[in-house]
């Protein structure tokens, strides 16, 4: 575990608040992040139109809350692969001044980052907030699989099942932190995992 | 910095007030390569001072034979234009400074919408190049005064067809920014060269709007203004330099002998800056620059654009 220092590619998150300057804004959130655009939507609302999609997860589901919140402006995905296809063709029709707003944990926001990156949009200019659980997914750089959900600082990978130690080296293009087999020099010499990202 | 020689060797009235100056070096050979946007700084040794003023490169970045820049006679010219309208002939030396872009074209714009005011045109003319060679979706706006002041404008209507879009003043075409900047597809970029006005408008259309500042780019080169004389102190050389009412701090300091920094001599670019020690007056900011706080602290200038109000002032240089 990496600690008290600073590493440049690990991103910061904000909470979101609405960008009241806009044409249009556009929200996607999964999971547990739902009850930050339930916050959001409680704040004094911006006067341009608003549409969130939403996918609700095992672990958290909010749709109920967000939908007598924001009615029809609401669109609930049974999967996230449906979501993506809903935000990719909202990209499409998008102008200028139509504000981007993620909320999830941290592989669903650089999703959501490089699809708008593809369409020309900066990564600062979507705004992100990470969900609650501080859980990474892990890059194996052995064997390329990335892990999702994990919350230790050692972690099997599901692809090699190689020990791997979770780095603070995050890539945005990925959305994963990079994994680095452990035992490499002493094979079997594992230390004990312990859960740092809760 | 080393300066690059060039002989003039064409001169063309290109509008009303607007000649067009063809430079080749002076050896014969190439002239440095440079991207769309970039400016040259053109030294004018007039008879009693140099004058140094930034044009846009007009040629396509393409050829590397000639630069072509655009010069307007300004009505209240200091020297410089003037000195290029009724000085320069075909055949002169001059020195100019190596090609600097201030005003590139973003690499990750997907549609880049390109707006001129006047004189404004002229760094737009080498990027129209750069977007034709790479294939960009882009769109030139043009706003004249009249067709008599459209500098260039047989030229873009050939080179651009329809992606040229005239706003004639005359003919009450007026530049719509309200229109233009709102239905822009996501990933557009923008960017105006004009008068101050314009580019102000454009700037605060596009904030109201909503447009992230990244996609918005301007170029602005501003001119020294005319200001009151005082004496300038230089705490490290130990040297003390006077400034007259007609020239700017950088150029006094030129004429003393004084190795100053500077890329954009228009208050644009931030190469220039200098610490202020102390003065006995106040500082006039005519900068686009520093941020407001910065200019508000009174410790720092930018001597290409920027002045004081006082009898002294001194500088960490
Ligand atoms: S030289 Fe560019 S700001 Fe002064």
């Amino acid at each position: 575990m990496q600690h008290g220092y600073w590493i440049r590619s690990k991103p910061v998150y904000h909470s979101l608040s609405w960008q009241h300057r806009a044409q249009a804004h556009v929200l996607v959130a999964n999971g547990e992040a739902g009850r930050s655009i339930v916050r959001l939507l409680h704040q004094r609302l911006p006067d341009q139109p608003i549409t969130v999609l939403y996918h609700p997860t095992q672990e958290a589901d909010y749709s109920k809350s967000l939908v007598s919140l924001a009615g029809e402006n609401l669109h609930v995905f049974k999967r996230e692969s449906e979501l993506w296809h809903r935000f990719e063709q909202i990209l499409q029709q998008s102008v200028m001044g139509t504000r981007l707003y993620a909320a999830g944990n941290e592989y669903f926001l650089w999703q959501a980052t490089t699809l708008a990156a593809s369409h020309g949009v900066l990564s600062g200019d979507v705004m992100r907030e990470q969900a609650s659980s501080l859980a990474r997914s892990v890059y194996c750089v052995h064997c390329k699989t990335i892990s999702h959900r994990v919350t230790t600082n050692i972690a099997i990978c599901t692809g090699c099942q190689r020990h791997l130690l979770v780095r603070d080296h995050f890539s945005r293009r990925l959305g994963a932190y990079m994994g680095l087999m452990i035992d490499a020099e002493e094979p079997g010499n594992v230390p004990e995992a312990e859960e740092v990202y809760p | 910095m080393s300066a690059l020689k060039v002989i003039v060797s064409a001169i063309e009235q290109v509008a009303d007030g607007i000649c067009h100056f063809t430079f080749a070096a002076a050896d014969g050979g190439e002239l440095p390569g440079f991207s769309g946007g970039s400016h040259v700084v053109v030294s004018m040794p007039a008879h009693n001072r140099t004058y140094r003023n930034a044009y846009s490169l007009l040629s396509s970045p393409a050829d590397r034979r000639n630069y072509q820049i655009a010069v307007r006679l300004q009505e209240q010219s200091r020297g410089g234009s003037r000195f290029m309208h009724e000085q320069v002939k075909v055949g002169s030396r001059l020195d100019i400074s190596w090609p600097v872009n201030l005003f590139p074209i973003s690499r990750v714009g997907h549609k880049h919408i390109l707006v001129a005011g006047g004189i404004g045109i002229t760094p737009f003319m080498s990027q129209v190049h750069e977007l034709l060679r790479t294939g960009a979706d882009f769109e030139l706006h043009y706003a004249f005064r009249s067709p008599q002041y459209a500098g260039f404008i047989d030229q873009l209507q050939q080179l651009l067809g329809k992606n040229l879009i005239c706003h004639d003043q005359s003919q009450r075409q007026v530049l719509d920014l309200q229109a233009l900047l709102s239905q822009q597809p996501l990933g557009t970029h923008v960017y105006v060269c004009g008068p101050a006005g314009m580019v102000d408008a454009l700037l605060s259309t596009a904030y109201e709007l909503g447009w992230p500042d990244a996609h918005v780019h301007h170029e602005e080169f501003l001119a020294p203004p005319i200001g009151e004389p005082f004496t300038l102190r230089l705490k490290q050389s130990g040297k003390s330099v006077e400034v007259g009412a007609e020239v700017s701090m950088l150029e006094a300091m030129e004429a003393a002998g004084v190795d100053a920094p500077y890329l954009c001599r228009g208050g644009a670019c931030g190469r220039c800056e200098l610490e202020v020690l102390a003065t006995d007056g106040v500082i006039e900011h005519h900068d686009h620059y520093l941020s407001d706080a910065e200019k508000g602290s009174g410790k720092k200038i930018m001597p290409c654009v920027s002045r004081a109000k006082c009898s002294f002032i001194e500088l960490n240089l």
